[in-house]
């Protein structure tokens, strides 16, 4: 969830119970008010009736327009003695005029006469309807929310907006960093002390790790090539052994072994080098290779070596296709392609090569489809072979991506297929 | 011939001298660039193995002194970046040849001797071993005087074994030679098998006074009578 919809959800939800309990106080204390009047209003009115009664004078009539109306009754002493002298209460009273029952404040208050006789004097007063308020205080409350809301997000989103869009540059910058490839410094032009600090802390932590990065590159490359001297050692050593004859067959067979494996750690230290060479962009120099002738020679020589397969080639390539590059680079990306394929291929199996509009595809044959995401990682070998360096198509991606030319792995077909996609020429 | 090896790594120093002192060369040794400026300053020699890669300096500076005071020396670079910048900068500077570290012996060895050939100006005459001559540059093998013919690996195969005479060759490392580095270890080498066989039987045929002889399990070695 975005930052900004929580902080909208967030704030709408505290809005909620904060309006409500402030319209509910608003709402009682309302009606106090109005109740407070209204008892006011109706102690005056029964002082008048008491004192024209006690007075003799006659009563007002019942009805004189206002809607208000009283009745006395007489009580005795033991009823006046259980009563209060006054009280309030709401009640629903029927006005004759109206022909209609009305929520009205009623008073009711126990006096004595000249003749020590108790009366019960009820004044009652048409008032509001409770329902009618509580409706419009709802209808208003809500659009107060409403609106509250309205302003509330609105005002936070364009705050929101204004203050964080440092954070939003540098989550933009983040996104297109690559590690490895030269990138533009962190983009710091705010005011704001927290995001400089952030900015600040983001530059030094991608710093670090490309300086990390070029650490474990160099670190590569010097093994390599430190490794070179010895294994230059070993073999000559082998070879003079060798050489000075003398030797028996069976010493001779096992130096031949040890021949084989000196020979696949040289093999394992220069692909290596080469692959280190490859990320350090070493191969500044382009020429017009013919990927087409290139791949015609490729072929041959694979049905050669690997005669004792006896793959089945199917060629489709046009008679020439040219594409600028490094030509060794060009060796390395399509020997490979090659190479996987015949390794990885049953005797007498198929090995289809095709390149048409620059799509070039190695497709050979296979049993369920390979790890589509590990497939060009180094090392990872979907099942061991014996003397693969388990590098090869880890190359095929350097190259590839070494080009910005895409490459892609599928099975279909019973195949599975590697692709290559060159620019037109 | 007289060679100065100047190179670091005392195992692969005492190796090479060794190995090219049973070759019948007159061997002397460097191990950094110092030693190597005074022996080169006292004395001549007909060919120089360079480390570019020393303790104390640049192989490639060395050679650029050599170059400037015009010695007859043929120079062969020995580095362990094998990088095509190195390889051209030390060829544009006058070496004779750069080769890159691992090497084999007999590697070492045939660039010594074609160097040698070419600094004598007999480049174009081509190699010859008893009755037998090859001629690279033109692709021809001549048996006692006939020409023998051969397919073109045949050839490349023939060509790589006169420059590599009395020396075991794995065929492993003859595989890569003539079929290019494509060829992995454990790849089944029955396909150098019939090529050798081949190459053999025109041979014989042809009244060749040397040999490819088949070391067991290791490759194969040309005997000169």
């Amino acid at each position: 969830m975005k930052l900004i919809y929580k902080i909208a959800l967030r704030l709408s939800l505290f809005l909620l119970p904060l309006l409500t309990l402030w319209a509910v106080i608003f709402y009682f204390t309302m009606v106090r008010e109005i109740n407070d009047e209204a008892d006011d209003a109706l102690e005056d009115y029964s002082e008048l009736i008491i004192m024209r009664m006690l007075a003799g004078q006659p009563l007002p009539k019942m009805n004189e327009g206002s809607n208000n109306s009283y009745s006395i009754t007489g009580v005795s002493p033991e009823y006046a003695a259980a009563h209060p002298a006054f009280s309030y209460h709401d009640a629903e009273v029927y006005i004759p005029e109206k022909e209609e029952t009305e929520p009205a404040r009623v008073f009711t208050t126990i006096f004595r006469d000249h003749y020590g006789d108790f009366h019960e004097l009820q004044v009652a007063m048409p008032t509001f309807e409770k329902d009618d308020l509580q409706l419009t205080m709802l209808r208003w409350l809500v659009s107060l929310y409403l609106l509250l809301l309205v302003i509330t997000v609105g005002t936070t989103l364009w705050v929101f907006h204004k203050s964080m869009r440092p954070l939003y540059t540098l989550l933009g910058w983040l996104d297109s960093y690559v590690p490895g490839r030269k990138a533009a410094p962190v983009p710091n032009d705010t005011d704001i002390r927290e995001f400089r600090r952030l900015n600040e802390s983001a530059q030094q932590a991608v710093d670090r790790s490309e300086q990390l990065f070029e650490q474990q590159k160099q670190f590569i490359g010097n093994a390599s090539h430190e490794l070179q001297t010895p294994l230059a050692v070993l073999q000559g050593r082998l070879e003079y052994l060798v050489d000075t004859a003398g030797l028996s067959e069976e010493t001779m067979l096992e130096l031949s072994k040890m021949q084989g494996t000196l020979s696949q750690a040289i093999r394992l230290n220069k692909t290596l080098l080469l692959l280190t060479r490859i990320d350090n962009g070493q191969f500044p120099e382009s020429s017009d290779v013919d990927i087409a002738a290139m791949l015609r020679e490729l072929q041959q020589m694979y049905a050669d070596i690997y005669s004792e397969k006896q793959l089945r080639f199917s060629l489709d390539i046009p008679g020439s296709f040219t594409q600028k590059m490094n030509e060794s680079l060009a060796s390395v990306l399509l020997s490979n392609l090659l190479k996987n394929a015949c390794i990885h291929s049953r005797d007498a199996a198929q090995v289809s090569i095709s390149l048409r509009d620059g799509l070039l595809e190695v497709a050979n044959g296979g049993d369920a489809p390979l790890d589509a995401t590990r497939i060009f990682e180094r090392f990872y070998q979907g099942s061991k072979k014996e003397g693969s360096t388990g590098l090869g198509l880890a190359l095929v991606r350097a190259v590839a991506g070494y080009y910005g030319m895409d490459l892609s792995y599928g099975f279909s077909g019973g195949m599975h297929r590697f692709r290559v996609r060159f620019s037109q020429p | 011939m007289k060679i100065l090896i100047i190179e670091d790594e005392p195992s692969l120093q005492e190796l090479m001298a060794r190995s090219l002192a049973k070759e019948q060369h007159v061997v002397e040794t460097a191990s950094n660039y110092a030693e190597a400026e005074s022996r080169l300053a006292d004395y001549s020699y007909d060919c120089v193995l360079l480390d570019i890669m020393l303790p104390d300096g640049n192989g490639l500076r060395l050679l650029g002194e050599l170059k400037a005071q015009d010695r007859r020396e043929a120079v062969i670079i020995i580095s362990a970046r094998d990088s095509l910048e190195d390889k051209i900068r030390g060829l544009e500077d006058g070496a004779d040849d750069y080769l890159p570290k691992p090497f084999h012996l007999a590697e070492l060895s045939a660039r010594i001797r074609s160097v040698a050939r070419r600094t004598r100006g007999g480049g174009r005459r081509g190699i010859t071993l008893g009755n037998v001559t090859v001629e690279p540059e033109s692709f021809r093998a001549v048996v006692d005087g006939r020409e023998l013919q051969l397919l073109k690996k045949e050839f490349d195969i023939l060509a790589y074994f006169m420059q590599r005479p009395g020396h075991v060759i794995d065929k492993a490392v003859l595989a890569e030679a003539v079929w290019g580095d494509h060829i992995d270890q454990a790849d089944n080498f029955n396909f150098v098998y019939s090529q050798m066989k081949n190459l053999r039987r025109k041979l014989e045929e042809a009244g060749a006074t040397i040999e490819l002889k088949a070391v067991y399990g290791f490759g194969y070695k040309l005997v000169c009578p």
